[in-house]
């Protein structure tokens, strides 16, 4: 199967090439059986990238110990659930699961538009297969996860030898998070390819407009979705494994995963901007450049050793290759922009600088100022080292200083920027759309520092978000108002109506919920406490208003591991709440300790409970125990913003024609009137 | 009834109490204070392992021992307690590795030399992008005066390409494509 794989992955090279060159040709020459082929080409690449990747699942799952790959990351009593993350956990394989998820894009792709848009797709095609022939070349020719073990024979030849057992996977990717972590998060790496691929194809084709934001706006969207969930599970991941109380620590791979996100949610508000407008096509092209570009970058730093990182693949030199690739792709956007750039121009102009366009204009900057803030601090240690020859290192307080400030303008706009008319916006609509929120979020503010809240940056965090929140509420609750006076139904009924009618303005909001959800959870990470005690059976320790007793210790054998567990007996207020188990596990094959914290979780706050070993001076059992505020508010708040980009990306429900049947034609008439925006109405509305 | 001998005694008494006490209750205060002082001066050093980016009190990181600091990141906090012992102030317990590790040690670049700039870019970049966006607000609304009424009447908006070839590429662009 080793060699079956091997070889899939070779063909699968030799077709990109063709995919490649032949679709240069086949836009040069307009020759129709080419650009067929050129097409088949490229899908034939991505089934058989599928069929090199199933083969070495099929490795790890027949337990191959002839494949180093395999021994490395592997062995006979690693659960069938790990064997499957065991494809990603080392630079191989993982190369291989970014081509792999590279494919699916691709191959959805060019079927989905197979018999559409003629013209544009060859050269599409031309760049997804550049992009794929970069990745094949690592994967067959740098970093082949399908090498052998092998050792020199009598003869002089090489004779390949199969181990007993693997070493094991990594006891930090034995979680469930670490199965769905990666996969979520390099689909939204891969899936911003398809987007480039049609605004640099759009550019050389020498296309104006929009037509390529039309045409790719959905892709984005789920690129989007999986990188917002990849950001969180990762987060979760590191706050449930790591044992250190946090969730978000500005490790460089941490960064390098928000810099994509970032530029990409710029780009998705811009877009409406093009959309609508005519305007920001220039920005647009090299948002979407930038944050491919910022994709390609991410996976550098993990993989090239320039920064240190707790998540980072060991040091090679494969980094070189990614940084060549970066300066290819960028001197390839830099060219097409300069040929063609002329066909970028904007085609309106700003009548007020208090609009919709403004307030566009300041998301973008705030955004793409984090992201260059973050980026900067992300490599100062490097520039520093370079310029000075001593490293200066930045770490989590630098990176929590400078991006609360800049978070919190951001939650502002996230507030004032949707309730904002395109073109201009007039002093009635202001006091309409923002005076019940502004007094709400002000009165609210006052009762939360009349009770004793006095962290500056959580007390201006919290009063945005009840003003956020109430614009986003009073936006439902006037249209759902509209729709209920009109058709009778129930206010969750109406709401729901409302929200299917226009799914891309009120997945929007939906998503802004989420958001502020989120940042609720990081204002309460100001008032996180801690205590770390030796601990006896029998032994109490107190933290806030939970204690906390030891009732006793045990310890289990498992099949790939032996667990050691404290049971401890929670007390809330000194009345018997639950019982909690934080472990410490033994993994004998890889002979490495890794934790599983046991979290009682409220919306309230997290008790989280670490079995932190024993105290090397007397053995006794250390416990480390923290409380953190409104950590469920993090994770609650981002499964929100993914369920509002799922509505988002729903097709919008034809009102009139859902509400025909039940009602009589004079009505359906009204209702059409009604909603039916017209050119203004829809320039006033929101996320559409 | 007690006699002044018996009060003056009971008083003597209290007070080498009340003194015992103040002393144990002060040395476990300073205890707990030097400990947790260790751990709040262990956060602004950063482990020196070479595999992470925390700092010695919030080192968790892979290949550490388990849910717990490493071994340097122990080392360090072991050192910071005997220095905070000894009655050194924090920033003479930083100046001590910085002199072992240079500057690398500090988790937040200091405000002062090359690692000001650090501090700095963020807000240049704040301002240089708030003029950047003022310079295209006033760009595009001064558009209406030049570009747009001018452009109406003589029909080319855009000097690299006449208004009819874009016109054309709309065209060509309507008839390619389809959603």
């Amino acid at each position: 199967m080793d060699v079956f794989g091997s070889f899939a992955l070779l063909l699968a090279f030799v077709c990109a090439v063709y995919a490649f060159v032949g679709g240069i040709f086949a836009i040069r020459t307009r020759h129709p059986l080419l650009v067929k082929s050129t097409r088949q080409a490229g899908m034939a690449t991505c089934g058989l990238i599928f069929i090199a990747t199933f083969s070495l699942v099929y490795l790890f799952f027949s337990d191959s110990y002839w494949v180093a790959y395999v021994v490395a990351h592997s062995n006979r009593d690693l659960s069938t659930f790990y064997k499957i993350s065991a494809l990603w956990a080392g630079q191989e394989g993982s190369l291989l699961f970014w081509s792999f998820l590279l494919a699916i894009y691709v191959f959805s792709a060019l079927f989905a538009y197979r018999n559409k848009n003629g013209e544009l797709m060859p050269y599409v095609g031309v760049v997804l297969a550049g992009v794929q022939i970069f990745f094949l070349t690592l994967n067959n020719f740098v970093a082949s996860p399908f090498k052998v073990l092998a050792s020199p024979g009598a003869n002089g030849a090489l004779d390949i030898y199969t181990r007993a057992d693997g070493n094991g996977l990594t006891p930090l990717l034995q979680y469930p998070e670490m199965v769905i972590h990666p996969p979520n998060l390099y689909s939204g790496y891969t899936g911003f390819a398809i987007p480039f691929a049609f605004a640099l194809g759009a550019l050389l084709a020498r296309y104006p407009g929009e037509k390529w934001i039309h045409l790719t706006r959905k892709w984005t969207m789920i690129a989007w979705c999986f990188q917002t969930a990849g950001i969180l599970l990762g987060a979760h991941w590191a706050y449930a494994v790591l044992g250190w109380g946090g969730y978000w620590g500005w490790d460089p791979v941490e960064n390098a995963s928000l810099l994509p996100w970032l530029t990409g949610t710029a780009f998705l508000h811009s877009v409406m901007m093009q959309e609508k407008r005519g305007m920001m096509k220039v920005w647009n092209v090299w948002l979407v450049f930038l944050t491919f570009m910022l994709c390609i970058l991410g996976t550098t730093l993990t993989r090239s050793g320039i920064v240190s990182s707790v998540h980072a693949f060991a040091q090679s030199s494969i980094g070189d290759w990614f940084v060549g690739f970066l300066a290819v792709i960028f001197l390839v956007c830099l060219t097409a922009y300069i040929k063609n750039r002329d066909y970028l121009k904007s085609e309106n102009q700003l009548d007020s600088i208090v609009s919709r366009e403004s307030s566009f204009l300041f998301n973008n900057l705030i955004l793409l100022v984090s992201c260059v803030a973050v980026l900067s601090g992300t490599l100062f240690p490097v520039f520093s080292e370079w310029v000075s020859g001593s490293r200066i290192s930045v770490g989590a307080p630098f990176f929590n200083k400078v991006n609360i400030p800049i978070g919190l303008l951001l939650l502002a706009l996230t507030g004032l920027g949707p309730l904002l008319a395109w073109r201009k916006t007039s002093t009635e609509s202001l006091k309409r759309n923002f005076l019940w929120p502004l007094i709400l979020s002000l009165v609210f503010g006052a009762i939360v520092f009349a009770l004793g809240l006095r962290e500056f940056y959580s007390l201006i965090c919290i009063i945005l978000c009840v003003f956020v929140a109430a614009t986003i509420a009073m936006e439902f609750f006037r249209g759902a108002r509209v729709v209920r006076a009109r058709t009778g139904l129930s206010w969750i009924s109406s709401t729901v109506d409302l929200t299917l009618r226009n799914t891309r303005r009120y997945g929007g909001y939906i998503v802004h919920m989420g958001m502020v959800l989120i940042f609720v959870g990081l204002a309460g990470a100001a008032f996180n406490k801690d205590v770390q005690k030796e601990m006896r059976p029998g032994s109490t320790l107190q933290i806030g208003r939970y204690n906390l007793l030891l009732q006793n210790l045990d310890s289990r054998p498992e099949k790939n591991y032996t667990a050691e567990r404290m049971i401890i007996e929670v007390f809330e207020n000194n009345k018997p709440t639950m019982m909690l188990y934080p472990e410490r596990r033994f993994f004998p094959t890889n002979e490495e300790s890794g934790t599983m914290v046991a979290i009682y979780s409220t919306l309230r706050d997290d008790l989280y409970v670490v079995y932190a070993g024993q105290s090397p001076e007397n053995q006794t059992p250390v416990i480390h125990a923290y409380l953190n505020p409104l950590v469920k508010w993090v994770w609650f708040g981002g499964a929100i913003v993914v369920m509002g980009t799922l509505v988002a990306l729903l097709p919008n429900r034809r009102t009139v024609l859902a509400l025909a049947g039940s009602m009589q034609p004079a009505a359906v008439t009204e209702l059409g009137t009604v909603l039916a925006p017209s050119r203004t109405a829809t320039l006033r509305e929101g996320h559409d | 009834m007690t006699s002044p001998l018996h009060k003056r005694a009971r008083r003597f008494a209290t007070m080498i109490l009340a003194s015992f006490g103040a002393f144990f209750l002060l040395t476990g205060v300073a205890i707990a204070q030097q400990s947790e002082r260790t751990r709040e001066v262990g956060k602004k050093v950063r482990c020196m392992c070479g595999g992470c980016n925390d700092s010695a009190s919030t080192c968790y990181h892979v290949g550490g021992e388990f849910s717990g600091p490493c071994g340097k990141a122990k080392a360090e906090l072991k050192e910071i307690d005997d220095k905070v012992l000894k009655g050194d102030s924090d920033d003479a317990i930083l100046q001590s590795f910085v002199q072992q590790y240079g500057s690398e040690v500090y988790v937040e670049p200091p405000k002062r030399g090359l690692s000001l700039v650090a501090w700095l870019l963020p807000s240049i970049y704040l301002v240089v992008g708030t003029v950047v966006v003022i310079f295209v607000i006033s760009r595009w609304r001064s558009r209406v005066h030049h570009d747009f009424a001018p452009a109406a009447a003589s029909g080319a908006s855009h000097p690299g390409i006449s208004a009819a070839e874009l016109e054309q590429a709309r065209q060509r662009v309507a008839r390619e494509t389809e959603d």
